[in-house]
């Protein structure tokens, strides 16, 4: 069992350090059960120093508690189960009040979905409810608009000698022997931690020896992970590499952490140079990552690591006396806000795949003629037609619809050539009957077979068995795709169910 | 009536097919053999993998090709799973009316190397029922077993008086009036891609008039993304937030590909010096850059952040 949980302190009073704050929630409680609603409380503090452990404890004040995290997918579908409904409608009993405990509101998981702080937001306005939230960082942008609906509580890290003052205790019931002075190591190591503190001793003490100081020089502990700010701020102030490697330590998709130094490299370097060194660093990285994915051989990702890391932090001459507000990189930001965009780009893309087998690539390569090309009425209609474009695909390649006047026009030259192309078939069909009657059979066979790829709108003008061979004649190297295609539209529904499903899980939690 | 002209224009059989003679002689007879072994089409963008693939696997299968026939883009979001099963789903039936089935594979260089060894299982799983169509840009970036299971065919870019020749067959069928000059100017920018010299012919023919030297000029600049010489602009002048942002709105929402980014810097560079704007010292550095950036998008890495990284050297 972790020493973490079979230590995690059970009242309020156990819990060390944030003495105002514990008073705070102590009225806020009271005036819950009292049965004067109040503000959601917002947590907000480094890892490790009590947060979802005072969550519990006030958990226990109240009958019921559901603790949702924030990076768990399945969340979502509890929020609404659970508290969707239950939340917004308030028993009679007045303290029959259910806690709702939300863990990590900041948490970086998925991309830059602003769905979700309204989901959350719209659940802290219907909510009659105890709500605590709990997120490490107080200036994510993820968190702003639930700032100010909340009662912030900032929590400060626990001063190591209350962390020390812990570990005797818990090293006093565990029997573990252990030298001061290497307790007071792993206090001050673990940086306000208390959990990586727990964590670290229970790690080193397995064995019948003293604990001395040297055992725990020797450790670096996973604990010791700082989250992805801290990581660019190491690398971008700092000239040590020693320093710079440890601040790289983030649990963290590494080419996440090399976009955010990326982003900030020109916002704090001021020199040419330095940027062209340091970007230079990250081309270097973005290689070996590249390299790594494709060979799948991860053993390039050092190279890369110290490429963005060392590399980049070696590149100025000396460190910069500013303050530099870390960003998120722009680039997220601008293909979330133009999702709308690309999902249109990509929906042509398809069309013009199926069409005309083609990859999206290519055909997204092809959009700039197609530009010239939707200049022509006549054109834009034959184009359009040819690849049942939507009114809005076609907007994406000319701002004015195309005139009723040239739509009748094209949609009447269709039909007439239509016709001159049965007739023509017609009287093929006939001549092949004079000369070679036995061949008839296997004329009209596949008549049999592209029914399903029959466009629509076609069969109540004609009869089908004129037609059918003309089709095959005229649209030969289509139909398979077209198959496809229908294929696809019937899943389509469904598709966009899942993925609007999907879309809408990552969303509440990932803005 | 059928839309873009390198549709319409695709030749259906495989002696209509431009160029690539050797190749097409040698497909002939897998067809008089009424067998293939599994095949891979290697060679640069337009110069007739697929058609030449959809042509043969018409004149092999016969009537009932459609029937016997996957076609699938590996490259294509959608992930080496989806792939899989549906050629699992389509080998397990047997080949109706044909004596066996084909699946074509497109731009098989861009999947990973993970993916590639399914994929071989998948390949000698079937190999009763199926033959493979491989087709990709880059032989080098398939792994040894796929390669060694394949005959492999090199397409070559195709000659500039063969796309010549076929321009014109296209300007006479539809009507138009096309100068030697006009169709010189064509394939001068196609370099050797037929799908990009049809789309030239067809988006300068859209404007109505004769296509001359001049009006090929102007869809070939208007083609352009428009952005590049402002982008270059912000940059000399130490802009580099700026130009970063016109970079990155550039690709995200034209979706400029970056080879495509790679080659319209450089023709703007070059341009530059040629009209005596740009340093030639400052050029060649810029030029090394640029080749430096070029290969490693063509090694697998990021095109975003390399063009970053190249934008810096003009600052």
């Amino acid at each position: 069992m972790l020493w973490t949980d079979k230590y995690r302190p059970q009242t309020l009073d156990e819990v060390v350090g944030n003495n105002k704050e514990k008073e705070i929630i102590q009225n806020w409680v009271r005036n819950w059960k009292n049965g004067n609603p109040q503000q959601p409380l917002l947590l907000v503090g480094p890892p490790g120093i009590g947060k979802t452990t005072l969550a519990l404890v006030i958990a226990k004040e109240f009958s019921e508690s559901i603790e949702l995290n924030a990076s768990d997918k399945r969340s979502q579908d509890i929020i609404k189960s659970t508290i969707g409904e239950s939340s917004s409608s308030k028993s009679l009993f007045g303290d029959e009040y259910k806690l709702i405990i939300m863990d990590e509101v900041d948490g970086i998981h998925g991309t830059n979905d602003r769905g979700g702080v309204k989901a959350i937001g719209e659940i802290i306005k219907n909510s009659k409810h105890p709500m605590i939230l709990i997120a490490n960082d107080f200036y994510s942008k993820r968190i702003t608009s639930i700032k100010t609906k909340c009662t912030v509580i900032k929590m400060a890290k626990v001063r190591s000698p209350s962390i020390r003052k812990a570990l005797k205790e818990i090293a006093q019931k565990e029997e573990i022997k252990a030298n001061p002075k290497a307790l007071d190591l792993i206090a001050k190591k673990s940086n306000g931690d208390m959990r990586s503190a727990i964590n670290t001793l229970q790690a080193l003490s397995d064995t019948d020896e003293v604990l001395e100081p040297a055992d725990v020089e020797n450790l670096r502990t996973k604990d010791d992970r700082s989250d992805i700010f801290n990581a660019i701020t190491g690398v971008l102030k700092s000239k040590n590499p020693q320093h710079v490697r440890e601040a790289l330590r983030v649990d963290e998709d590494p080419t996440l952490v090399m976009e955010y130094i990326a982003e900030n490299i020109p916002r704090e370097y001021a020199n040419k140079n330095e940027i062209k060194k340091a970007y230079e660093n990250i081309a270097k990285a973005d290689l070996y990552f590249g390299r790594a994915q494709r060979s799948r051989n991860y053993g390039y990702w050092k190279y890369a690591s110290d490429f963005m890391g060392i590399g980049v932090s070696s590149s100025k001459k000396q460190t910069y006396k500013k303050f530099t507000k870390i960003q998120t990189p722009t680039i997220f930001t601008l293909m979330g806000r133009n999702r709308g965009k690309r999902n249109l780009r990509d929906g042509i893309a398809e069309k013009m795949s199926v069409k005309m087998h083609i990859s999206h690539a290519i055909a997204i390569s092809m959009f700039p003629y197609l530009e010239i090309m939707f200049k022509n009425d006549e054109l834009a209609w034959e184009i359009s037609d040819f690849l049942e474009l939507e009114d809005t695909e076609i907007k994406r390649f000319r701002k004015k619809v195309i005139p009723k006047k040239v739509i009748k026009k094209m949609e009447a030259k269709k039909a007439q050539m239509r016709v001159e192309e049965r007739d023509r078939r017609f009287e093929e069909l006939q001549n092949q009957m004079m000369n070679a009657p036995e061949e008839i059979a296997i004329e009209e066979e596949p008549a049999e077979e592209p029914l399903p790829f029959e466009i629509p709108g076609l069969d109540d003008e004609k009869e089908i068995t004129e037609e059918e061979p003309q089709q095959i004649k005229e649209k030969e190297p289509e139909e398979e795709p077209q198959k496809v295609k229908e294929k696809e539209v019937e899943e389509k529904p469904e598709k966009e169910k899942a993925k609007k499903k999907t879309d809408k899980q990552v969303s509440l939690f990932s803005f | 009536m059928t839309g873009p002209w390198v549709e319409k224009y695709r030749p259906q059989t495989l002696e209509d097919i431009v160029g690539q003679k050797q190749i097409i002689t040698r497909l002939e007879k897998y067809v008089g053999e009424k067998s293939m072994p599994n095949l891979m089409f290697t060679g640069p963008a337009g110069v007739g993998k697929t058609t030449t693939a959809l042509a043969l696997v018409k004149s092999i299968l016969g009537e009932y090709w459609r029937q016997n026939f996957l076609e699938l883009n590996a490259s294509d979001a959608r992930g080496i799973d989806t792939v899989r099963d549906r050629i699992k789903n389509f080998c397990r039936l047997k080949p109706v009316g044909a004596p066996f089935r084909i699946i074509f594979l497109d731009e098989v260089d861009n999947m990973t190397k993970d993916a590639q060894h399914a994929l071989r299982r998948e390949m000698e799983m079937y190999t009763k029922t199926a033959s493979f169509i491989l087709s990709c840009n880059y032989s080098s970036k398939i792994i040894d077993p796929i390669q060694s299971r394949c005959a492999i065919f090199r397409f070559a870019p195709i000659k500039g008086e063969e796309i010549a020749q076929r321009l014109r067959y296209i300007c006479e069928s539809e009507g138009f009036e096309a100068d030697d000059k006009g169709l010189e100017t064509i394939v001068y920018f196609a370099e050797g891609d037929m799908r990009k010299a049809v789309n030239v012919l067809q988006a300068a023919a859209s404007e109505g008039e004769a296509i001359t030297e001049e009006s090929v000029y102007e869809v070939v600049s208007k083609a352009k993304p428009q952005d590049i010489g402002n982008m270059i602009n912000k940059a000399l002048t130490g802009d580099f937030l700026g130009a970063r942002t016109i970079l990155r709105e550039t690709m995200v929402l034209q979706g400029t590909s970056g080879e495509d980014m790679v080659s319209q810097i450089y023709s703007e560079v070059s341009k530059r010096v040629s009209e005596g704007k740009m340093e030639a010292d400052f050029y060649i550095d810029l030029i090394e850059a640029i080749a430096d950036c070029d290969f490693r998008i063509r090694e697998g890495a990021n095109p975003r952040i390399q063009l970053e990284a190249l934008l810096t050297k003009f600052i």
